[in-house]
């Protein structure tokens, strides 16, 4: 969830214009953000091995789950439900299918109030993107709740409300969508990665300075000598303050140095 | 009599050293960061949650609050000083309240804001005392379908209170509610939406979540802004912190009035110190013989939203410690930390910890008393405080909260979320998405799933179950009967201009 959720995020954001081209290839990028996602983590498993499949694996998977979802669709219909499919097929179906409409629309109205609109259609994928992942969890057992009944019934009525929202921003008038800057987001970003990587191996003492210095580049008006003196100090009050004050543990220095 | 009986043992609690001490710290350190643009209460609270984690519980929670409130005193030291309110609570407060710091009578404003606001939270500790009990035995009263029941009319007042768009705050509901089902199944234990990511099987933090969706995405919306922040600070020195007698006398009754508003609108779930302060300040508008001196430094404009948001934010502890339902975004994170001291909110709190409860409604009362003796004197610091500039600032708030978070588990996994959360956060304001419906969607989500399946469980699967037991249908039609008056377009025009007033 959370990894689709930043990218999603993360995809609007190169959206400064309000066009419906734009915004219809965004959402089709979206669209595809989990087959895309799921290539980039067995890419990065290639590197560092991990298990799970292959690249080549998981984008042959995926390409068939593509080419086939509606078929085998079909083939279950007339089977009456008793073949079940599999949960590429699955994802193509409740999720990309549903989305690609969505950005097939996108580029055919001109959306009157666009940052509700795209507002909403994000909140659809989101709702589709949960469907799917709730789609393998235990339905109703007679009158009983089962697992995945209460995601289901909240992602259907996220699916329904996001439509509602982007339905309206079709209709009437309303807010431009916003600017997006990339600067502060991106070094804030950056400087929060750096600090979750690098706490266990570097300890708050390197870490607290650098993500210090790295989240100082997200403002122009960044004067560096003073950002230095400051950082040393926060780092160094921080240093104190959690591990010894509050006591709660935390490395501080390099792994390195203390073997 | 029981009350007295109760209270006097709570502030045998509250007044241990180690409790006085906590409780100093906590209102300081909370007026600290409240004065601190950009960062509200409910980051204030996510943020230094982390650092109650050593100290026993009752101490922590007693430290808690005394940040909370802290925390909205400072917001509204900072509306009244430079305009710049720290808290969404004090908005309105800066409408006038900057107004007479401009007119030199700065030191009145901060005076009357702190009277109003200790008035207040007498009132408050003490009606917390006195409908705690009560209310406990009603909630045992209460079966899995009145809880559900009263759970949705609490998510529709957030709703109806909200600004903006009511269909957009629902969706963020929902949205939430939805974040919330990351994790186990409550019933069966099976992982869902987790992706056998081992984090995320204890479901999505919620100070995580809310450290980012208010503290990293309140910064990079900041940074956004650029040096726009203006930063009219009054030069002027304050003198005279005391109010005259005429003073007094105009901001008397809007005191009480703002009291009595606060404290109902505090109860209610959904409702908060936000809405009270809003609500305490068209009410005074509407009463006062000549309205159009609102605006241009009117005391009673500071005096009556400033009691009813702390009247609100104290009362607000209410349905949380009798209920088990935290009512606002920053009960929810209390809750948090109720549950990492091992203490489950509810009814019953009230009976198996009676030193935590009554420890904490008597540590109200004692830091509402601090506040006021500590902070008049030190307003000049504060003033200096806002004069740190953003970009030496921010960096320092980004370290800190990402030790804040990485310390709530030692998870390095808990800060990407974090990080990812706010960018998800920056994307919710650029599309004019409320978050703070999300995270009490988010907090809901679970106690609501567990009523609903009990529910029709114990009703076999009857859904009617719902509207033929009498108390869950009022609570229902209530929801329902809120939900069509916000929707009704003439309602919501007034709405708006009570916004628009507000920003103006």
């Amino acid at each position: 969830m959370a990894e689709t959720t930043g990218q999603l995020s993360g995809g609007t954001a190169s959206a400064p214009g309000a066009r419906s081209m734009t915004g219809a290839s965004i959402i089709l990028v979206l669209a595809f953000a989990p087959q895309l996602i799921e290539l980039m983590i067995a890419l990065a498993g290639v590197v560092a091995p991990m298990s799970g499949r292959g690249p080549l694996q998981v984008i042959s998977a995926h390409a068939s789950a593509l080419s086939i979802a509606i078929p085998s669709l079909a083939q279950q219909y007339a089977a009456g439900g008793k073949t079940s499919l599999s949960s590429d097929v699955l994802l193509a179906l409740i999720y990309t299918y549903p989305l690609i409409a969505v950005a097939v629309f996108t580029f055919m109205v001109r959306p009157r109030a666009p940052q509700d609109y795209f507002g909403g259609v994000v909140l659809m994928a989101i709702a589709l993107f949960a469907l799917w992942a709730s789609s393998d969890l235990q339905g109703m057992r007679g009158f009983s709740f089962g697992a995945g009944t209460a995601p289901r019934m909240f992602g259907l009525l996220l699916l329904g409300l996001g439509a509602a929202v982007a339905v309206i921003g079709v209709v009437t008038p309303g807010a431009q969508l916003a600017t997006y800057h990339w600067r502060g987001p991106l070094f804030v970003s950056l400087a929060i990665l750096t600090f979750a990587v690098a706490i266990r191996p570097l300890g708050l003492l390197v870490v607290g300075l650098a993500s210090f210095l790295i989240a100082a580049i997200g403002s122009q008006e960044t004067r560096w000598r003073e950002a230095l003196i400051v950082g040393v100090c926060l780092t160094g009050g921080c240093a104190l303050l959690f591990p010894y004050v509050l006591g709660l543990p935390m490395p501080l220095l390099p792994r390195f140095l203390l073997q | 009599m029981d009350l007295f009986a109760n209270l006097a043992h709570g502030f045998a609690v509250a007044l241990s050293p180690i409790n006085l001490l906590m409780c100093l710290i906590g209102a300081l350190v909370g007026t600290l960061v409240g004065v601190l643009p950009g960062i509200g209460t409910i980051a204030t609270v996510a943020m230094l949650l982390p650092i109650t984690f050593g100290l026993p519980p009752v101490g922590a929670l007693i430290m808690l609050a005394g940040i909370y409130y802290g925390a909205q005193y400072g917001g509204s030291t900072t509306s009244i000083l430079v305009n710049i309110p720290g808290e969404a609570t004090s908005v309105v407060t800066a409408l006038d309240g900057f107004q007479m710091a401009k007119q030199g009578r700065a030191g009145p404003a901060l005076a009357i804001a702190a009277i109003g606001s200790f008035f207040a939270g007498c009132v408050a500790t003490v009606l917390i005392a006195i409908l705690g009990a009560p209310l406990t035995k009603l909630a045992l009263a209460f079966g899995p379908a009145e809880y559900f029941s009263l759970m949705v009319l609490g998510l529709i007042f957030a709703v109806v209170l909200a600004k903006g768009s009511v269909l957009k705050a629902i969706a963020m509901i929902v949205l939430g509610l939805l974040l919330s089902m990351v994790g186990s199944d409550i019933e069966t234990g099976v992982s869902r939406m987790a992706f056998n990511i081992p984090e995320l099987a204890d479901g999505l933090g919620f100070a995580t979540v809310a450290m980012g969706v208010f503290g990293f995405a309140e910064i990079i919306r900041n940074l956004d802004a650029g040096a726009g922040m203006d930063r009219d600070l009054v030069q002027k020195k304050i003198t005279g912190l005391m109010p005259t007698r005429k003073d007094m006398k105009d901001s008397t009754p809007a005191i009480l009035r703002g009291t009595v508003l606060g404290s109902i609108l505090g109860i209610l779930p959904g409702g908060g110190a936000v809405i009270a302060s809003f609500a305490a300040y068209t009410l005074e508008k509407k009463l006062a013989k000549d309205p159009s001196r609102f605006g241009r430094g009117a005391i009673e404009g500071v005096a009556a939203p400033e009691s009813a948001n702390n009247a609100a934010a104290q009362t607000s502890f209410i349905p949380l410690l009798t209920l088990g339902i935290p009512p606002n975004a920053v009960m929810a994170l209390m809750v948090g930390a109720m549950t990492i001291h091992g203490i489950v909110p509810g009814p019953q709190v009230m009976q198996k910890q009676p030193d935590l409860v009554w420890g904490m409604i008597a540590s109200m009362w004692i830091g509402n008393l601090m506040l006021i003796i500590i902070n008049l004197p030190l307003v000049g610091i504060w003033v200096r405080l806002l004069r740190v500039p953003y970009r030496l600032m921010f960096p320092s708030i980004v370290i800190f909260c990402a030790i804040g978070i990485y310390s709530v588990n030692n998870a390095p996994v808990d800060v990407v979320l974090a990080g990812a959360f706010g960018l998800v956060g920056y994307w919710l304001i650029k599309h004019d998405f409320e978050p703070a419906p999300l995270l009490l969607g988010m907090v809901l989500g679970p106690l609501m799933e567990e009523n609903l399946r009990r529910a029709l469980l114990i009703s076999r699967g009857d859904w009617s179950v719902f509207l033929t037991r009498p108390v869950s249908a009022i609570l229902l039609a209530i929801a329902m009967g809120l939900l069509v008056l916000a929707v009704l377009p003439t309602l919501r025009r007034k709405r708006d201009e009570v916004f628009v007033e507000s920003e103006g």
